[in-house]
């Protein structure tokens, strides 16, 4: 207020303050529209790695665990598709191949026939499988086993109860994930995503030969 | 924000003011603008009080579009249901990232501005507002008379007493005093200053800012929000695989999430019947049974609209809800293929007319699909079914059938609420309207879809901000800081002693106050009490000299102000 009065006291200065102040002011605006324009650029590059689910995709990654290194899977009990109750800790002692799936799942339906011929490879020399069944119903999961010939049961997971045991030893962030399991019970190997014939047998080969 | 101005000059000199805009501008005519020049110059503009003004104002324009245009996050549907309606405007409106603006880079842009605005406003501010609240008053000047408020007396006091006690009563009634240097000791007078509890809620309020805009942060940076869909009698865990949607702080990972699962057992909306809001929800309620980690004791809990779930860390909000009808098909070969609740989502047109798809991948001898419309109080307008009430008093399904390939084997995941008919066939000319029990026979013996019933479904907002109640305390505290801040003033008062031109006269005392930043009055009467005050001091002390008392007055009854 003070300063207003004083430059109104001066009205010859009047006029080039108010005119140097106008051009500040369109200076500032430009400053802060070329500022925003980089800002923009910034947060945009930045910001692409951190876009929501980031789950089922086909680009899959295998993780291999190393012997001391491998984290001990969780015990789990749980009904089969067919209505029989399985119990995890009965597969102690063997390898065993443990595939995260929905028949909702596009790249589940997509590797299914893949982990059915290595299941039909592996299963005669000792290998078992199990199917972790999420967010499915009974009727469609089992008409998914139908239509794709698989051979080995599935415990319903529903509600994803199983699956958020295993997320705290292995992230896993959606199906398909499919976890290869050591004969003392560890996690040797994970598959996020679709698996490929020679990705999965190479663990599973591998964790076979570890003896016992 | 405020006029709360660091006061780091004195209200004397107009010339001394704060001038809060950047000066020596480009246009500054001499000297050479260099780069650094340009840096400093585009800093003080940054900083400034107009710029963070201008970018407060951008961020409330910027989420005028959140407001009006569905979002991704909180409304996917009607983000499609926007495609269809505008098939031209829509993508363009997706490239501006309106349809998610919360997240749009542009938004994040004016935010980082902001936040690089005021940090860099309030930063040097804070200090100069500590620095403020810690300075003695000025010396007193010489002229008090000359003060907005001033009184004069005389007292029989010589003058160094008559400041003594002077300072003795600003200093009982809670100023902060300054007196002459040693080497000034040749003037009696005291400068006395008190309200300095504003500048301290000056300094309240812009930490207290700092602190909202580092919960803020910290939410966006350590939170999630998250959101499911859940039908009636079905569970989930708070997983990803879990969740629908899943939108993580950038420091967030999947392991991050609350080990809770989740029941919804029952979900019950009433609506009112009749009179004008007819078919307007009287009431929700959605009782939930959850487990804060697996294997914990389960416990129940009724969500409300208003009245979320704490649960692990997270908040678990009801923000919607609607019908999933339950179909049963069979195949060809007479195998029961599909039988599920399948949730169908609320359209615009009112009443719960909802709109979904049956998606059969493993169906023989060929893939099958439906598109479907449930309708909750069903009547047949014209040949067409209208929704009368959202109830589901009278529910009804219309469903279209369709043959061929989902395109579900291979390629991209799908949505569940779209039904891609590009490889199939029609197999039923017209819609097919099914009461529940009905069944539809599909043509050349390809087996048939029963409606056997309907649940309802809530979807879920699920989120985790630990920025919350951080930004909370910091609101409130920069509210106090700011009522603090108007409502106390920096008052100062100053009081001089002269002797007379001769004895007889005794000491001339001046009083001087002033109001540093007096906007609404009330200086006037508490200067006046405090004159008052002062001089009957003075008069007391007076009439009992310490030192050489010139007569006796023992009987005198006024001792009090000694």
């Amino acid at each position: 207020m003070l300063r207003a009065l004083s430059r109104g006291t001066l009205p010859a200065r009047a006029l080039p303050v108010r005119a140097r102040r106008r051009r500040r002011v369109v200076l500032a605006a430009i400053v802060l529209a070329g500022v925003l324009l980089i800002v923009v650029l910034v947060t945009s590059l930045a910001g692409s790695g951190n876009s929501g689910v980031s789950t089922v995709g086909g680009n899959a990654s295998t993780v291999v665990y190393q012997a001391g290194h491998r984290p001990l899977a969780p015990e789990f009990t749980g009904t089969t598709l067919t209505g029989s109750k399985l119990s995890f800790s009965s597969y102690r002692g063997k390898v065993v191949v443990l595939n995260f799936w929905g028949s909702w799942c596009v790249p589940c339906r997509e590797e299914a026939p893949i982990l059915a011929a290595v299941a039909g490879k592996y299963q005669p020399s000792g290998v078992s499988f199990l199917g972790v069944d999420v967010r499915d119903t009974t009727a469609s999961a089992l008409a998914f086993t139908h239509s794709f010939h698989v051979a080995y049961p599935s415990v319903i997971d529903q509600s994803s109860a199983i699956t958020l045991d295993f997320t705290a030893k292995v992230p896993i962030a959606g199906t398909p994930t499919t976890l290869v399991v050591d004969r003392t019970g560890h996690i040797a190997g994970a598959v996020f995503g679709t698996v490929t014939y020679p990705g999965l047998t190479a663990i599973v080969a591998k964790v076979t030969a570890e003896g016992g | 924000m405020t006029d709360v101005r660091a006061p780091e000059t004195d209200p004397f000199d107009p010339a001394a003011e704060p001038d809060d805009h950047p000066r020596p501008g480009p246009s500054s005519p001499g000297a050479a603008f260099g780069p650094a020049d340009w840096l400093k110059w585009g800093w003080r503009q940054l900083t400034s009080m107009r710029i963070a003004l201008i970018l407060l104002f951008l961020l409330a324009l910027a989420s005028v579009p959140g407001s009006m245009l569905p979002q991704q996050g909180s409304n996917p549907s009607g983000v499609q249901q926007y495609y269809t309606s505008h098939p031209d405007l829509a993508p363009w409106l997706d490239r501006l990232g309106l349809f998610n603006v919360f997240a749009a880079p542009w938004f994040a842009a004016i935010y980082l501005l902001l936040f690089a605005s005021l940090v860099g406003c309030v930063v040097p501010r804070t200090f100069r507002l500590a620095g403020s609240a810690r300075t003695l008053p000025p010396r007193a000047p010489r002229h008090l008379a000359r003060l907005p408020r001033s009184a004069e007396y005389t007292t029989a006091l010589p003058p160094q007493e008559a400041v003594e006690v002077a300072a003795r009563v600003l200093s009982g009634r809670g100023f902060r005093l300054r007196r002459p240097d040693d080497a000034d000791s040749s003037q009696d007078w005291v400068s006395a200053e008190k309200g300095y509890l504003r500048e301290a809620g000056n300094l309240l309020f812009h930490l207290a800012l700092l602190g909202v805009l580092v919960s803020v942060a910290l939410g966006g940076l350590f939170g999630y929000k998250a959101d499911r869909l859940l039908v009636q009698g079905q569970s989930f865990a708070d997983t990803v695989s879990a969740l629908d949607e899943w939108h993580p702080g950038r420091f967030v990972t999947a392991a991050d999430l609350g080990p809770f699962t989740m029941t919804l057992n029952r979900f019950d909306a009433s609506y009112i019947a009749s009179g004008e809001q007819r078919g307007q929800p009287s009431s929700f309620d959605a009782r939930v049974t959850y487990t804060e980690h697996p294997g914990g004791p389960a416990r129940t809990f009724d969500l409300d609209v208003n009245r979320p779930l704490s649960v692990d860390g997270a908040k678990v909000y009801l923000i919607g809800h609607g019908y999933a009808p339950e179909f049963t098909v069979t195949d060809a070969r007479g195998h029961v293929v599909y039988k599920q609740p399948t949730p169908f989502v609320a359209g615009a047109s009112g009443n719960f007319l909802s709109e979904g798809v049956v998606k059969v991948p493993d169906a023989q001898p060929e893939q099958l699909g439906f598109t479907g419309v449930f309708v909750p109080t069903a009547v047949n307008v014209g040949g067409t079914l209208e929704s009368v009430f959202p109830a589901a008093d009278n529910p009804a399904v219309s469903l279209i059938a369709y043959a061929g390939n989902l395109g579900m084997d291979s390629g991209a995941p799908q949505s569940v609420y779209e039904l891609d008919t590009s490889a199939m066939h029609r197999l039923t000319a017209s819609p097919q309207v099914l009461q529940p029990g009905q069944s539809l026979k599909l043509p050349d013996g390809r087996g048939t879809v029963t409606f056997t019933g309907y649940v309802p479904w809530v979807s879920l907002a699920i989120t985790h901000d630990p920025g919350q109640l951080p930004a909370l305390i910091c609101g409130i505290a920069s509210l106090g800081g700011l009522l603090l801040s108007f409502m106390i003033r920096r008052r100062r008062v100053f009081v001089r002693a002269r002797s007379g031109p001769s004895a007889q006269n005794g000491t001339t005392v001046q009083v001087g106050g002033l109001a540093r930043t007096d906007a609404g009055g009330g200086f006037e009467a508490e200067f006046a009490g405090l004159a008052a005050e002062l001089r009957s001091a003075h008069e007391q002390a007076a009439q009992i000299p310490p030192v050489q008392p010139p007569q006796q007055q023992a009987a005198e009854p006024r001792h009090e102000g000694e």
